[in-house]
Parts: structure tokens; C-alpha cells; sequence
């Protein structure tokens, strides 16, 4: 075979292989995508409004956001006051570990200095921590200030869903992203984010 | 025995010539066409890249059809988004219950209970442009006719004893059912004219003619009402048919491109037992 | 590194014939040196195949086999999921262009002698490929639950009524219900994705290992085993990579070419593919005007309605599809090909081509006396053909075949 019939074939190799194997990718697009949220899921998992002015001080509430508990908490001026009291105890007091959407923001950690919001799902395994806003000796800690107990496995947070030094669950309660529109809360949705 | 092999080389062509022969006239004969007392369908193109279209198309749907007819595949927020209209004007403007959100299906704006007001319950249109076609639905929604023995004194050609009743009548104007004066057609298409050589005019009756001054819309300006809707509805029964087609070119293209090369290196590698 | 991985390999080949199966099957399998484009479809077929698996496992994810969600899931996937439209209509094109190829395939055989000694069992694996495909296109057609999915179950699924004292409880056992309910969807659901596909790539393994085993033919007709070189390899033989692996690939190409064509601008087929009352839900209530098979039955369906008693009609459509299981030894001719076969070969299977396409088209359309008629006479040369077979074959003049390709 002659020299020049040799490089015509390589070329020819190459070029097949190349314009059939850069269409792989393009033919794995539909299979990959399928795969996504749906219109369906991201439907049933739109933001969540709620009116927030009828909640009592102290009070928490929980609601449910792409089928996952949300805890809201409104606090008194005490209990906000009272924050620091907790910080020695606490692990990440900043949430400098956690990607935290409003940081620095508020003592809440919220965008609203009355209001906490954050998921219900302990970031240990995904319990439900519980809410126990006495201050009063509790059997899991002796000088507890208000906050939330995982019944799983003893993980605690402080009222604003901070957690623990020295306890299973290693980071803070996400805060996931909200708006407030006067009273009105919006869970999942941030139009200034 | 050549001639033999010329056949069998053209078995396929000559398949489909005797296949065309035995098949036509008789056999293929018209069963009564999908549009019934109007004839052939009037044809329609749809044209999905016109936005504008399918806009008004929407809007004349959701205020004339929706109250009636649900699109229950479809998504608010998807019809805004395909149709280029910003989401806060399209429920301003086009969305009547403030308690819907965009990812809700178009679950239509009728009562439970009012099912049966038509006799009939008024059918989900999602799908309408796929089964019926939009030939049908375009022809359709402009043969309503004046006809006081039905319950709504309206009738329709393509669909004779139709239990909708003309919702865009104030629109389109009293129809009516008309006789006219028409050239008579010589077998030859021509028209046949007498001995003095003018045309020779007969009677045919089932036009449909419009009262003047019944409609608030002219014929032209109608005709495209219901063009834009029957777009708008093609959409809504495919929508991501202008996509589709889009992105059709490229993978044909691609295929095109592919084929070329493998037959090159396929002739190519052809030599190495081809004397 | 590469000694690391060259150990590995040995390993395994030590334990699985993994070089030896792939030179003999694939690398080195020797393929005739001369054959025409009639010989590409079955790659072809073996292309869509895979395409209708692959697809296939995507569409069971967002489908639902219920009477309640089984349409409007259908709608979920065209609509919601994203992608979701090119998956189906891959699935439905794919569907489609299968039966295309394997007809054109089947065709292939009848003409150049495909199934004549060695080759009957690759004939018989591949005439119970044929009828797999009907049950899984006929089942896979049910699951959409559209009126044309409803009515055609039920105009199939009517003919085991026809059947003399178990015919009507066999029917309600098919069902599962009174009806075509979600009961008999889900259990056709079954089937389609899990019983029938096994029974598929089984039989197709054992078509290509049968065939592999008595080797491919040519358009001559010609015995490639006759003249074999001092290694045993046929002379009139090139290897199958890279000659047939190329050739493949154009025809891929060429065949994937059409099958974008279809798939993006004409999903529908005109009607053929996706009817259009298969848009509409199923309504037990009431009929479509006009029902008809898909394209791919319609040659069959014919058979059905031209036979005016529903017993016969079923015997006769079933036999059209038997008939071809012993095409083997109804052939008494000395040579394969069509090209050395006396005229009345000729004849006959240009007859039997014209009625099978006249058959499929008037599947496709409504009843007349005129078409009536012309079903009837497309029957009968549908089954002279291959009855008469042992007669024309055995008595007409043939040319003689060379003996090098």
C-alpha cells in the first residue's frame, strides 16, 4: 500500500472515530436529563407561603417544604437577648463551616430579626430534633438554655438552630432560602438571593 | 433471462406501481371525509415560531374556551415560559384564580357539578390538535350556522348536531346557510358557457355567509382569531414540537456528516480485496 | 501498569474464552466477500433492538401501569420530564422501523435462499423472533391505554373468542376483567418490559450463534466452504472487522439518518406510527370510527377481516405467520438464490411481494366490496406462494450456479 493511501486512512479513522464518538455525549443528554426533577416534582416542591403574624412569642411551628420539615420559631426579645448564653456550649457559633445564606445578617439567622427558619432535618442522620424551649435543667443537659433535642441520637441545638460542641451532628440546621413580604413568609423562594 | 434480472432488480419500484395502480381509484375512494357536510377540510398551517400568534391564540382561548374546556397536560408557568410572556403579566392578566401557582396543571375553571350543562361534558382540550387535527378544528370553529331546531340555534357543518354552542358568535356575526349563483362546471374544469357565450350560472345551496353587521369581527379579522387559536392549540397538544423540529436539523446533519465519512473510509478499506 | 493489566487480562482469559470467542465471532469471523445492501438489515435489526431496550428501561421509570394514570403518565413523559418526548419517540419510531428492517430482512431471506440447508434453524430462531416481536409490539401498543390501544386489545384479544368452547373464558382470563382495565395493562406491562424482552435476547443469541455456526450466505448462492485457503478460511471470505464492521457503519448511518428524519418531523408517521386516536383516552363507551392496526399487523389483519367467519379468520391469519416456519422444506429447489431460480421463482415472489404490500395497505383502510375482493385475491397468492412452492421450485428450469463468489 502505497504511503499516501496510508495517511488518507489514518485521516479518515480519525475524523469517523472523532465525529462518532463527540456524539455520544449528545446522545446521553436525553437518558442524563430524564433523570432531573420533573415538572411534577418541581411543582409539588414550589415555595411555600405562609402568614407568620399569627404566631405566638416562643412559639415553633413546623411546615412542610418539598415533603421535608421547616422549623419556625418566633422569638421573644428575651430569648434573642439571651443567645450568648449558649455560646461557649455552641460549635460553629458563625456557621463558618456551612454555606449559610444570610450570615451575619441577623442573630436569628434568618432575614427577619424576630423570626428563625431552618430545616427540621438534623444534619446528623435526618431526624427530627425536637423543640424544648424551657430554660430548666433537662436529663440531657443540666444547664439547658432552650433549644432543640434529637431524640435519635442526642444531638442538641440552641434556639436558632445552632449546634453543639461535643454532639453526633457536626454542622448547624441549614437555613434554606426565604423572604419575608410584610407578615407573609416565603419558603424556598428569595427573589434578592 | 436479463430482463428477468432487471426486474428483480426493480421489484421494489415495480411493487409500488402496481401497487399504486390496484390502489387507485376504487380503492382509495374517499370514506366521507373527517369534515363531514363541509367538504374537504380547509387546510392549516400552523406556524409555532409566531409568538404573537400563539399569544393572542392563548388569550382568546383562555377567555372564550377555558371556562368550559380544562388543558389538564398543560402547566401555567410552562405556557407562559413558552410563549415568551413574563410571568407576572401572564397572571396578571390571563390567570382569574389567584390561588393558582405556576407549576399547576390547567385543571380547567368549571364546577364539579355543572358536568352535564351541554348534555355532554365539555372534553379536556390538551390533546384536541392530535386527534382530531387542526385541518378539523381550524374548519370547525368557522362552519357554525344559524339553524333555530337546535337547542343553542346554531348547527355545524363538520360536525353536525354539535352540543357546543357558538361561543364566538358575537364575535364572527350570524352565519348562515345561503343559495348562490355558481358558474356550472364543464367536465373539462372549464366553466360551460351557452350559445351567446356567457357563463352558465346554477344554484347551489350550503354556503355559509355571514349577516353584514352582525359580528363585531370582519371575516378576515375572524378567520385569523380562530387561526391564532388553532395554533395556540397545536401547542398546547405538542409543546415542544417547534424544539423538536429545531433540533432536528442538527441530528440529521449529524448523520448526514457521519455517513459520509464512514462510506469514505468504508470505500477506503474496499480496495484491500477489490480488484 | 500495562503488565499489571496484561496479567489481569490472562487471568481472565484463562477462565473465559474471552480472545478466542471475540476472534472467532467477531475479529476474524469470516463473511462472503461479495454481498449487496439487502444483506445489512439484520444489523440493523440488532441496532433497534438495543435502541428499544435502552429506551424502554427509560420510559418503565415515569410510566404507569394503572387504568387511572396509564394515559395522562404518557403525557407526563412527553410533557414533564425532561427529555422525556425524545425517549418516547424513540421508543415509537424505533418500534416502528424494527418491523421495517426485520420485513426487509425476512424479504432478504425469501430471495436469495436464506433458509435452505445448513441454514433452517437460523430460519426457525428467526421466525420465532418474528412472532415475539408481534406479542411485544402488539402488548407495548396496549400500555398508552389510548382508544386505539383499547379497541385494538380488544379486537385482538376477541379473537380468542373465536376459539370452539374455551374461547370466551379464555378471553376473560386474558383480561383479567370484563373489560381492558388497568388489570390487563398491568399484567401486559409485564410482559412487554420483562417476559418478552428475555424471550427476544435469547432467541436472538441463538439466531447469530446458529448462524455463525453454518455461516452467512451471499446473493450468488454460492458455498464459501467449497474453496478454502491453506488456513481453512473460505477464499471468497474477508474478515469481519474491519470490511463488515465499516459496511455496518455506513448503513448505520444511513438507517440512523432516516430514523432522525422520522423521529423529529414526523413522530406520527402520518397516522401509522402513532395513530391519531391513540391521543384521545381509552372509552370503553364508544368506538372510534375507524379502527385500524398499526401498519406493521395490517397485512394480517386483512387476512382476519376477509374471512368472513371469525374461526376461520383467526386459522388463516395464524397460518400466514406458520407458513413461514416451513418455507425450509417447501423450497425443493437445487439453487438459493433468486438469481439462479427458473422464472416461475420470479414470478411468484414478485406476486407475493405485490400482495403482501396490497394487503398491508388495505390493513390500513376501511371496507368496500371492491377492496373485499381484492383481499381475498391477495390472500390466496399470499398462501399459493407458499404452497405451491415445492411445485415451481422443483420443476422449473434453474441456472447454474458458479462456483466462486
Amino acid at each position: 500500500m502505497q504511503e499516501k493511501d496510508k495517511t488518507r486512512r489514518k485521516v479518515l479513522i480519525g475524523l469517523t472515530s472523532a465525529i462518532g464518538i463527540s456524539g455520544v455525549p449528545f446522545a446521553a443528554i436525553p437518558f442524563i436529563a430524564a433523570w432531573n426533577p420533573s415538572a411534577k416534582a418541581k411543582a409539588a416542591g414550589a415555595p411555600v407561603k405562609l402568614d407568620v403574624s399569627k404566631m405566638q412569642f416562643g412559639q415553633q411551628i413546623q411546615v412542610s417544604w418539598r415533603k421535608q420539615p421547616v422549623f419556625i420559631v418566633r422569638h421573644t426579645q428575651e430569648s434573642i437577648a439571651s443567645l450568648d448564653l449558649a455560646l461557649p456550649k455552641l460549635a460553629d457559633p458563625n456557621s463558618d463551616d456551612i454555606v449559610e445564606p444570610y450570615k451575619g445578617l441577623n442573630p436569628s439567622r434568618s432575614k427577619s430579626p424576630e423570626y428563625s427558619v431552618f430545616s427540621g432535618v438534623c444534619t446528623h442522620l435526618g431526624c427530627a430534633p425536637k423543640y424544648f424551649p424551657e430554660v430548666e435543667p433537662k436529663p440531657w443537659d443540666a444547664s439547658w438554655s432552650g433549644g432543640f433535642f434529637c431524640p435519635c441520637h442526642g444531638s442538641m441545638f440552641d434556639i436558632v438552630g445552632r449546634v453543639f460542641k461535643g454532639v453526633p451532628a457536626p454542622t448547624n440546621l441549614v437555613v434554606p432560602p426565604h423572604m419575608f413580604e410584610g407578615s407573609i413568609l416565603t419558603i424556598g423562594e428569595d427573589k434578592e438571593l | 433471462m436479463i430482463l428477468y434480472r432487471n426486474i428483480l432488480k426493480n421489484i421494489p419500484k415495480i411493487s409500488l406501481l402496481l401497487l399504486f395502480i390496484f390502489t387507485s381509484h376504487e380503492i382509495v375512494s374517499a370514506e366521507g371525509g373527517p369534515c363531514k357536510d363541509y367538504g374537504d377540510c380547509d387546510e392549516f398551517k400552523y406556524s409555532l415560531n409566531d409568538i404573537d400568534s400563539l399569544q393572542r391564540g392563548a388569550s382568546t382561548y383562555i377567555n372564550y374556551c377555558y371556562g368550559c374546556h380544562s388543558l389538564q397536560y398543560s402547566r401555567w408557568g410552562r405556557v407562559a415560559q413558552d410563549l415568551e410572556i413574563p410571568e407576572d403579566i401572564f397572571f396578571e392578566n390571563l390567570v382569574f384564580d389567584k390561588s393558582i401557582k405556576s407549576g399547576d396543571l390547567m385543571m380547567g375553571a368549571m364546577p364539579e357539578e355543572s358536568g352535564t350543562w351541554f348534555g355532554v361534558e365539555p372534553p379536556d382540550l390538551t390533546l384536541v390538535a392530535r386527534y382530531k387535527g387542526d385541518d378539523w378544528i381550524y374548519s370547525y370553529l368557522r362552519a357554525y350556522y344559524e339553524d333555530s331546531s337546535k337547542q343553542y340555534g346554531v348547527n355545524n357543518l363538520v360536525y353536525p348536531g354539535t352540543a357546543m354552542p357558538n361561543v364566538l358568535l358575537s364575535l364572527q356575526g350570524n352565519q348562515r346557510l345561503v343559495c348562490k349563483d355558481i358558474p356550472l362546471i364543464a367536465k373539462n374544469g372549464g366553466e360551460k358557457r351557452d350559445n351567446d357565450g356567457n357563463t352558465i350560472m346554477i344554484e347551489k345551496c350550503g354556503f355559509l355567509q355571514v349577516q353584514d353587521g352582525t359580528g363585531s369581527l370582519s371575516k378576515e379579522e375572524f378567520d385569523e382569531l380562530i387561526y391564532d387559536l388553532t395554533n395556540f392549540l397545536v401547542y398546547v397538544g405538542e409543546p415542544i414540537k417547534a424544539t423538536r423540529e429545531r433540533i432536528g436539523w442538527y441530528v440529521v446533519f449529524y448523520f448526514l456528516i457521519f455517513t459520509a465519512l464512514s462510506s469514505l473510509l468504508y470505500r477506503e478499506f474496499k480496495k484491500d480485496y477489490k480488484k | 501498569m500495562s503488565e499489571m493489566a496484561g496479567k489481569l487480562f490472562s487471568w481472565l482469559n484463562n477462565r473465559l474464552p474471552i480472545v478466542n470467542t471475540f476472534e472467532r465471532h467477531l475479529s476474524k469471523h469470516p463473511v462472503p466477500s461479495k454481498v449487496n445492501f439487502w444483506y445489512l438489515f439484520g444489523a440493523l435489526a440488532a441496532v433497534t433492538l438495543i435502541i428499544q431496550i435502552v429506551t424502554g428501561i427509560w420510559l418503565i421509570m415515569p410510566y404507569s401501569n394503572t387504568e387511572e394514570q396509564a394515559f395522562s403518565s404518557i403525557e407526563y413523559i412527553m410533557r414533564d420530564v425532561d427529555y422525556g418526548w425524545v425517549i418516547r419517540y424513540m421508543h415509537t419510531t424505533g418500534a416502528s422501523l424494527f418491523f421495517a428492517v426485520v420485513y426487509l430482512h425476512m424479504f432478504r431471506g425469501l430471495l436469495y435462499g436464506s433458509y435452505q440447508k445448513p441454514k433452517e434453524l437460523v430460519w426457525i430462531f428467526g421466525c420465532t423472533i418474528y412472532l415475539a416481536m408481534m406479542a411485544e409490539g402488539f402488548l407495548g401498543y396496549v400500555l398508552p391505554y389510548g382508544q386505539m390501544s383499547y379497541w385494538g386489545a380488544q379486537v385482538i384479544i376477541s379473537l380468542f373468542g373465536a376459539i370452539p368452547y374455551v374461547g370466551e373464558s379464555l378471553e376473560l382470563w386474558v383480561r383479567g376483567d370484563y373489560y381492558i382495565s388497568g388489570i390487563t395493562v398491568s399484567r401486559f406491562f409485564a410482559l412487554h418490559v420483562v417476559a418478552l424482552p428475555l424471550i427476544l435476547i435469547a432467541l436472538v443469541f441463538l439466531h447469530l450463534v446458529a448462524l455463525h455456526e453454518v455461516g452467512a450466505g451471499n446473493p450468488e448462492g454460492v458455498d464459501i466452504e467449497a474453496h478454502l485457503d491453506e488456513d481453512g478460511v473460505p477464499l471468497d471470505s474477508v474478515p469481519f472487522f474491519p470490511y463488515k464492521v465499516l459496511n455496518g457503519l455506513v448503513a448505520i448511518g444511513v438507517f440512523m439518518t432516516v430514523f432522525a428524519i422520522i423521529m423529529f418531523f414526523f413522530p406520527e408517521g402520518g397516522g401509522y406510527f402513532i395513530e391519531m386516536a391513540n391521543f384521545q383516552e381509552a372509552n370503553p363507551l364508544v368506538t372510534p370510527d375507524h379502527i385500524a392496526p398499526v401498519w406493521y399487523y395490517a397485512p394480517f389483519y386483512t387476512m382476519l377481516r376477509a374471512i368472513p367467519d371469525p374461526l376461520g379468520g383467526l386459522i388463516v391469519m395464524a397460518a400466514a405467520v406458520a407458513i413461514f416456519f416451513i418455507v425450509p422444506w417447501l423450497d425443493r429447489s437445487k439453487v438459493a438464490s433468486i438469481r439462479y431460480k427458473g422464472i416461475y421463482s420470479k414470478i411468484a415472489i414478485t406476486l407475493f411481494g405485490v400482495s403482501f404490500l396490497t394487503l398491508g395497505y388495505l390493513g390500513t383502510v376501511g371496507v368496500t366490496e371492491i377492496r373485499k375482493i381484492m383481499s381475498i385475491i391477495c390472500t390466496i397468492i399470499y398462501f399459493a406462494y407458499f404452497l405451491l412452492m415445492p411445485i415451481y421450485t422443483k420443476y422449473e428450469k434453474t441456472k447454474e450456479v458458479p462456483t466462486r463468489l
